[in-house]
């Protein structure tokens, strides 16, 4: 498979390219959406929680942001690249084409997206005063596992999409739930102790933590929370892989 | 495998599964899908393809012919690697060019010019060379004033003139032709068509998936017949076309009777894949399904089908090209699946010039006809002298009802001669019976 992503890497660039670039064609201030768009996005639900809802948590904005960076980068990968393949059926059932690139470019694309999201968090908290630390640094490996761990899943869900459509809203409704399942707007600390091992099992929370630890503790993620995270992304992203190198084939018979 | 050879395949077969729930209120198909997903294997198998061997060398030009269904682009298919075989072993070598949908793989939304590195990038074109060449791409479909605007603005002409015209400059070691000549000007067809036949200097290999039985005889080195997803003949194309003849005159050169009538042309998008059946009514001839991105060439609802048109002289041998005055037959060969009650069908012919103007479309209904229709045969249309000068002339054939309103096969400006004299005293391009008196 990778050697067939090294021989078509010049798809996969344009590909990127083609998502990115098309989405803001005929908007007047074209590429710039891309850092607006998720600008307003944290802007608003930033003063929406800290301002209106007073959670008793210190630095509460970069609190949330952090939270919600990584969450968008697990929920809007994912729903998104859930499609990939059905969206590019008209090319599947007309030229040969590794079909590992349509997720994989659906996912790469995001993830300019995303980075572009990590940016302006970053310069949230330079507005904010925020505590800044080396730590920081491990914001990288954070998003790395994101990364694997959307790819993964998103193949996951693609191969499963193209049997039952249906697979696309029933993604969309549980990433809903589980928005407020996940401690993004509030802490774990705020809920009972009863509930609090419940996080355990939800996979979405050790990534929000990993994520959220260096940027707004200042320190890398506990150990624990990191290996875990770790492992879910490899089981995750060799999952989807296996899955999705045995189903390939067979694609374009279910696609019409 | 051995090294002449550019493509080799052994016992190939491809199964697709029908589902057997075409066709079905929408409902019920709904729960079927999910009894389907339950129970898994659900639906009839049907190979579309069968025991398929075949070994073909390097600088050939193997032409293939069969009926629709028969398989033709479920082969270029396989060869191309977008359906994986069900049985048997596929080896090619080198880099392949599908023109099985010319154009598919653009984006509406892009230029010209985007295009042009985007499908460079599928066909793996380097992007160096596809930048080296860019200019005489453009030069070629002569756009070069539409390059930069989105391809979703493009005449039909326009943007299978810019596919073409990329894959041509790619160069690759085997093109796989799906009746790809059935659209673009004829300057156009004429122009890329020699291109192509020169790719075979450099040793190209040429897969020609055609209806048009007499270019197959001009340009084929070899030529197979498919019937019944099965290889019938392999061997020359004189002998081939002679093959598929016979073929429909026993009425056995069509596609699989299996195959589901309906939900051929029209499948929903949003329904559930139940299985394979959409994708077996994919799998239609060649011809119809490019020429959905041209409707406008053959049209009607087949219950009497059309299924060859081939020019011939006296002695019934296949003939492109004609000399002014010469004899002139067009035989078209057809299947009727009306009901013994139904009105006998009428056919019609028509001869246009190549700017598409009408010259002469007679029908069965007000000539001279001897002879009945019946469930298969062919349909000759004789000229005994033919009144054209030299030019290329297009030619339509079609079947309608008694009223004529209702087209069973129509196939518009598909077919294509040429009359070609050594001398011209006189101008134009149709003869009138005339005589001069000077007085």
């Amino acid at each position: 498979m990778l050697k067939e992503i090294v021989a078509f890497r010049d798809l996969l660039r344009n590909l990127v390219i083609i998502e990115l670039k098309l989405r803001y064609r005929n908007n007047v201030l074209g590429f710039l959406w891309t850092i607006l768009n998720p600008l307003f996005y944290l802007l608003i639900l930033a003063i929406v929680f800290s301002q209106l809802l007073r959670f008793n948590i210190p630095h509460y904005t970069i609190f949330l942001l952090s939270g919600l960076t990584s969450w968008m980068m697990l929920q809007q990968t994912i729903v998104i690249a859930t499609a990939s393949i059905v969206n590019n059926q008209h090319l599947i059932r007309k030229v040969y084409i590794p079909k590992i690139l349509f997720p994989l470019s659906n996912v790469l694309a995001r993830y300019v997206d995303h980075l572009a999201l990590t940016v302006i968090l970053f310069l949230f908290m330079i507005g904010l005063k925020a505590h800044f630390s080396w730590s920081l640094l491990l914001v990288a490996v954070a998003i790395l596992l994101h990364f694997f761990f959307t790819l993964g899943l998103s193949l996951l869900t693609a191969v499963a999409y193209i049997r039952v459509r249906d697979v696309q809203q029933i993604v969309a409704v549980l990433f809903q739930a589980l928005f407020y399942l996940t401690p993004i707007i509030y802490s774990v600390e705020a809920l009972p102790e009863s509930l609090r091992s419940l996080f355990l099992l939800n996979p979405f929370y050790y990534f929000v933590q990993v994520f959220r630890y260096p940027v707004y503790y200042g320190t890398p993620p506990p150990a624990d929370i990191l290996t875990v995270a770790f492992i879910i992304t490899v089981l995750t992203f060799a999952a989807g892989l296996w899955l999705f190198g045995r189903k390939e084939k067979y694609f374009v018979f279910s696609l019409s | 495998m051995r090294d002449d050879l550019a493509i080799r395949l052994s016992s190939v077969g491809i199964k697709f599964r029908l589902s057997l729930n075409e066709g079905q209120p929408l409902k019920e198909r709904r729960l079927e899908a999910l009894r389907q997903l339950l129970a898994r294997r659900q639906g009839r198998d049907f190979w579309a393809l069968r025991d398929i061997n075949l070994e073909v060398r390097r600088g050939e030009i193997l032409g293939i012919i069969g009926g629709n269904g028969a398989g033709k682009s479920t082969l270029l298919k396989i060869i191309a690697g977008i359906y994986p075989a069900t049985a048997g072993q596929v080896e090619v070598k080198g880099a392949v060019a599908p023109l099985i949908e010319l154009g598919a793989a653009f984006n509406p939304e892009l230029t010209g010019a985007e295009n042009i590195f985007f499908a460079g990038s599928i066909y793996r074109i380097p992007r160096r060379v596809i930048r080296q060449n860019f200019d005489r791409i453009v030069d070629f479909a002569g756009l070069r004033r539409f390059i930069h605007s989105p391809v979703k603005n493009y005449s039909t002409g326009m943007f299978m003139r810019l596919a073409f015209s990329l894959v041509i400059f790619f160069e690759p070691d085997i093109v796989l032709i799906d009746e790809v000549f059935a659209v673009g000007d004829e300057v156009f067809q004429q122009k890329s068509f020699e291109k192509i036949l020169s790719f075979r200097e450099r040793g190209a290999t040429l897969l020609l998936v055609s209806h048009d039985l007499n270019l197959i005889q001009n340009i084929a080195t070899r030529c197979l017949v498919l019937s019944q997803g099965k290889i019938s003949y392999d061997g020359s194309p004189e002998g081939a076309v002679r093959h598929y003849q016979e073929l429909i005159l026993r009425g056995e050169g069509l596609g699989q009777e299996e195959r589901p009538r309906e939900g051929r042309e029209k499948i929903s998008p949003g329904s559930v894949a139940t299985g394979v059946g959409a994708e077996a009514g994919l799998e239609i001839g060649a011809g119809e399904r490019f020429l959905a991105a041209d409707r406008s060439r053959r049209w009607g609802d087949r219950q009497v089908e059309i299924t060859s048109v081939t020019f011939v002289d006296e002695r019934g041998e296949a003939k492109r090209v004609f000399a002014p005055g010469d004899y002139f037959e067009a035989r078209i060969g057809y299947v009727s699946r009306l009901p013994e009650a139904a009105e006998e069908p009428v056919f019609g012919v028509a001869i246009n010039t190549i700017y598409k103007m009408l010259l002469y479309g007679p029908n069965t209904l007000a000539g001279e006809v001897r002879g009945k229709v019946r469930e298969k045969g062919v349909v000759r249309f004789i000229i005994p002298q033919l009144p054209l000068f030299a030019g290329d002339y297009l030619f339509s054939a079609a079947v309608y009802d008694q009223s004529l309103s209702h087209a069973y096969d129509h196939h518009e400006m598909m077919y294509h001669f040429r009359v070609s004299s050594p001398e011209r005293k006189e101008f134009g391009c149709v003869r009138l019976a005339h005589h001069w008196l000077l007085e």
